[in-house]
């Protein structure tokens, strides 16, 4: 077969995860999730670095980047931030479970992406009461 | 990744049969090294990074500038950014297949997470530094 049919062949074949035909369970949407968080910390770090080098060098340049940690923008970022440390964090001892091959039947790995979900939203909260009394 | 062999293929002529570089093992090796290390650090940092809402110049500096967040803070940009690198390029891998856009964005991934990194660990140790 000539390689233009190949290539048309291949670009018609469909390509996993196939979003728009699988139901959205609990375990893929956390899978998917991770990844997300997992890219978003990147930008976040990122963020974060400029946020540093903006206190590090002080005056205007602190100006210049105050807003990625003050005001709403900031606060949300952060919390952002934070979310996604402890959630991609939980998801990630997943995966080293599942590494060893624990939590894989059924039950085993829906109660691990509801702990995920839950966990992470639980771990953010708690930081933020702890760090609201500590201040 | 796979890569295009020097081999020339029988059936498929030169360079066209694909053959693995041997980078998979190493990749799933430092994506579990590296996730160890972060469950420590990533859960002290959150709590550090957190106390940056908000806070004035001096604020950041005094937070950042004591010695155990510093320091942990240092180890999780340093490690956490060979973590995102490896995570990006699976990301790039399975998304991007454009054989040269995957090169350039590989190469991009790269050095952003080198500089990211760098960049990351001056600025707290300009920050921390004995004055």
């Amino acid at each position: 077969m000539a390689d233009a049919d190949t290539d048309r062949l291949a670009a018609r074949r469909p390509l996993s995860p196939h979003l728009t035909i699988f139901k959205p369970i609990l375990t893929m949407t956390m899978s998917i999730a991770h990844r997300i968080t997992g890219a978003g910390l990147y930008v976040g770090m990122a963020l974060l670095t400029l946020f540093l080098l903006g206190a590090a060098i002080g005056g205007g340049a602190f100006s210049a980047v105050s807003w990625i940690a003050s005001g709403f923008v900031g606060n949300l970022i952060i919390l952002m931030i934070v979310w996604a440390i402890f959630h991609h964090l939980l998801g990630g001892v997943r995966h080293a479970l599942w590494d060893r091959g624990l939590y894989m039947d059924p039950q085993g790995r829906e109660l691990l992406a509801q702990g995920t979900l839950v966990g992470g939203i639980l771990l953010t909260l708690l930081a933020f009461i702890f760090k609201t009394l500590a201040s | 990744m796979t890569v295009t062999t020097r081999f020339k293929s029988g059936r498929t002529g030169r360079g066209e049969a694909y053959v693995s570089d041997h980078s998979g093992s190493p990749h799933a090796r430092f994506m579990r090294l590296t996730s160890y290390a972060l469950i420590p650090l990533g859960a002290l940092s959150a709590w550090w990074i957190l106390g940056l809402a908000g806070k004035t110049l001096e604020g950041v500096r005094a937070e950042v500038g004591r010695p155990l967040p510093a320091l942990v803070l240092l180890a999780f940009g340093v490690i956490g950014m060979i973590h995102a690198r490896l995570g990006m390029d699976e990301i790039i891998e399975d998304y991007v297949h454009d054989e040269a856009l995957k090169a350039r964005a590989l190469l991009a991934n790269t050095w952003a997470s080198r500089a990211i990194a760098a960049l990351w660990v001056v600025a707290i140790l300009i920050i921390a530094a004995p004055k």
